[in-house]
């Protein structure tokens, strides 16, 4: 009764923190506009100036979208790799997708000349990027789905996951020592992260791939729950236990491989995001779980999003320093009090 | 207590360094007889004297704590005891290393480049001549992007290495000195202006005894750097330009005092971030690029875009400004050498006369009617 009076309280505060976030998000940036010239322009008017007007259509109103994307999908999955393996630390990118995808934009940005010509013309084109990164991270995440129909043990496939990870960071070490410093410029870039850039048509793809993601994760709440009491009682349940790791770990990789080929390795965010909403809502259950990390996602990073606009100053702050530095002091304090973690 | 105790060491410490700099400095003024005969220049000094020269390099990277003196002994010279100190190195050179492909031009220049045994990462060279020497295999790979390859450069024993730092931690140059191997630190990178990059040549004329030659090139350079500057002495800087291009969030524009942004000015040409202090180059936001630059006349953009179209598949809001509608984009970067280095890094130091011209032909194409651009490429 207590939980579900909170419940009823916090959902829809929630839910409106999220809507007062977005408009924030979009009315910030190094650029000052009226909130006036923002009302106008979301609600299809003209603005006073016509860059003001382009920068908030064309601009921001995509990032802030994705932004949310990107919040609720790390999140998730975050959420889904933290119950799976029963681990506080794990994240989206345990099983080693984002050093997947690392190493296909290294292959691109870095070792474009040792690829062989019949993917150098489609991987150096201006979606190159996206689809080097979507082919490394689904490379890997075919290679763990494989290892993991083998492995009965779920604690082996992280270990696998974290293997796959090491193996493909001493490859993109490789690649980057033999590069130029515009080269390494623009890998080090691409691994900060970036919201920014991303055409309507991108945002399209993103969504579909992360709507299908969280429909997965969707499907996974009741086996997410039986798991929490350990593998054994959950078979005990009559679950279907391959079948339900098979369905998290395919819609941990859509979410977060889809994310990292449109905005890079966002870090912290996964792995924060979940334990801030089991924080918030004192449960376990994964229905109320899945909706506040769901929330709490998007609310961050568009939070995030707007510190490293750097409202009213010229430059901008990467992504990753701000996500790093807001999710960093969570991480410290779940190590500090892992002990009691349960 | 024990906070002023170490304020007073890091006072000492610093005022050591200082003080080594300023009587090292002193020291070398002592010890020459001559002026300097550097005009441009701000990291280069030179002096020379009967049988030798001497030779300053100072601020060879940002924030650095040393210069670097080298006294250049010719076949028949005596150098006082007070300068034996310093790294010497006998001259005219027979064999020679250099890392940056913008000392190619200066070789070539002198016609020594036979002289050049090795260089790291050789694919950056463009210049025809000296790929014929590296197809030939008279040039070594020493290494890759200024990594060098020790054990590579012990063997090859070439008489001097030119390279550069980029901070003042240089494991790399320590062990090449500790195994005998002459390395001359030069700075040419860091000049901020474009004769003062380069008048670096002078410096090979000296290394090659060559300077006589080097001293007709290079007034030669001048006079007709000068000769376009004057082309435009009395035009108004009417024309806005927008400069760099994005890449994820960060729009790269050059600093008002950069190297690029004096070709700007000396051009005639209204750099929109002119007042931006400092050299070298800012980072800053989409939303503010656009807010300043949508209207410039000109936009000067880095990468080697070919055409309109590659460039707004690049970045869809590139095609915002009025320059990609106008299509007044150029850019200097698009023309490469035959293993992919960029021409404009490797000759542009060199040869800032072309440079000016280039950007005079951009901004007041009717004083240049028949100059045919050295560099910049229009973006159809």
């Amino acid at each position: 009764m207590n939980n579900l009076k909170r419940n009823t309280i916090l959902f829809p505060l929630l839910f409106i923190g999220l809507m007062i976030l977005f408009i924030v998000n979009i009315s910030f940036g190094s650029i000052t506009i009226p909130f006036k010239e923002v009302y106008t322009s979301l609600t299809g008017g003209q603005a006073s100036k016509s860059t003001w007007e382009y920068i908030i259509i064309n601009y921001r109103l995509p990032k802030a979208i994705t932004a949310v994307l990107v919040g609720m999908g790390l999140s998730i999955s975050g959420l889904l790799m933290q119950t799976l393996f029963r681990n506080p630390l794990a994240g989206p990118y345990v099983l080693g997708l984002s050093s997947g995808a690392s190493l296909g934009v290294a292959f691109v940005i870095l070792g474009a000349s040792i690829l062989p010509s019949f993917l150098s013309g489609i991987l150096l084109s201006p979606y190159g990027i996206v689809l080097a990164s979507t082919l490394g991270s689904t490379s890997v995440l075919v290679l763990v789905l494989l290892v993991s129909q083998r492995l009965r043990d779920t604690m082996a496939i992280l270990i696998v996951g974290l293997m796959f990870g090491s193996f493909t960071s001493a490859i993109v070490g490789v690649l980057t020592y033999f590069s130029s410093a515009e080269q390494l410029q623009k890998f080090t870039f691409w691994s900060m992260g970036n919201l920014g850039n991303l055409s309507w048509t991108s945002i399209l793809i993103l969504s579909i791939c992360v709507l299908l993601g969280l429909f997965l994760s969707l499907l996974s709440i009741k086996p997410l729950n039986a798991l929490l009491l350990g593998e054994n009682y959950a078979k005990s349940m009559g679950l279907n236990f391959n079948r339900a790791r098979f369905i998290i770990i395919l819609a941990t990789s859509i979410l977060a491989g889809s994310i990292t080929a449109y905005a890079g390795p966002i870090a912290f965010i996964g792995l924060a995001v979940p334990h801030i909403a089991k924080l918030v809502f004192q449960t376990s259950n994964h229905t109320v779980l899945f909706w506040s990390t769901l929330l709490f996602g998007a609310a961050i990073m568009l939070i995030c999003d707007v510190i490293s606009q750097m409202p009213g100053m010229e430059i901008t702050l990467p992504i990753n320093a701000i996500t790093s530095i807001l999710g960093a002091p969570v991480v410290i304090w779940l190590l500090v009090r892992k002990r009691n973690f349960k | 207590m024990r906070f002023s105790f170490y304020k007073i060491l890091l006072f000492s410490v610093l005022f050591s360094f200082i003080g080594c700099k300023n009587n090292e400095t002193k020291e070398v003024i002592n010890a020459v007889t001559t002026t300097n005969s550097i005009q441009y220049s701000k990291s280069l000094a030179i002096h020379k004297q009967d049988g030798y020269t001497v030779v300053t390099v100072s601020n060879p990277w940002p924030d650095a704590v040393k210069n670097f003196t080298y006294i250049l002994k010719e076949k028949k010279g005596i150098v006082p005891d007070s300068l034996k100190k310093y790294t010497q190195i006998n001259v005219p050179l027979q064999s020679i290393v250099v890392t940056s492909t913008t000392n190619i031009p200066f070789l070539e220049m002198l016609g020594v480049e036979k002289s050049l045994v090795g260089f790291p990462h050789t694919d950056y060279i463009s210049s025809e001549k000296t790929r014929a020497l590296i197809d030939a295999g008279s040039v070594k790979n020493v290494g890759q992007n200024e990594k060098l390859n020790i054990e590579q450069l012990i063997d090859l024993a070439p008489e001097l290495i030119v390279t550069f730092g980029i901070d003042n931690n240089n494991p790399t140059l320590e062990n090449l000195q500790k195994s005998g191997l002459k390395v001359l630190i030069q700075a040419d990178w860091m000049e901020q202006s474009p004769l003062g990059k380069a008048e670096w040549l002078k410096l090979y004329g000296i290394l090659f005894g060559k300077e006589k030659e080097a001293n007709q090139l290079f007034d030669n350079i001048v006079k007709e750097y000068n000769d376009a500057k004057q082309l435009v002495a009395n035009e108004k800087p009417t024309s806005t330009v927008l400069y760099g291009s994005m890449y994820q969030d960060q729009w790269y524009v050059a600093k008002g005092s950069s190297w690029v942004a004096q070709f700007m000015k000396d051009a005639k040409a209204d750099y929109l971030w002119k007042n931006l202090e400092g050299t070298g180059s800012l980072g800053l936001s989409f939303e503010n690029i656009l807010d300043k630059a949508k209207t410039a006349s000109f936009w000067i953009a880095t990468g080697s875009f070919k055409t309109l179209t590659e460039l707004k598949n690049a970045n869809p809001h590139y095609s915002q400004f009025d320059a990609f509608t106008n299509k007044s984009i150029y850019t200097f970067e698009g023309k490469l050498g035959a293993t992919g280095g960029t021409i404009f890094y490797e000759l542009s130091p060199s040869r800032p006369d072309l440079v000016l011209k280039d950007y005079i032909k951009i901004f007041h194409p009717e004083l240049l009617p028949d100059y045919t651009f050295t560099f910049a490429q229009k973006l159809n």
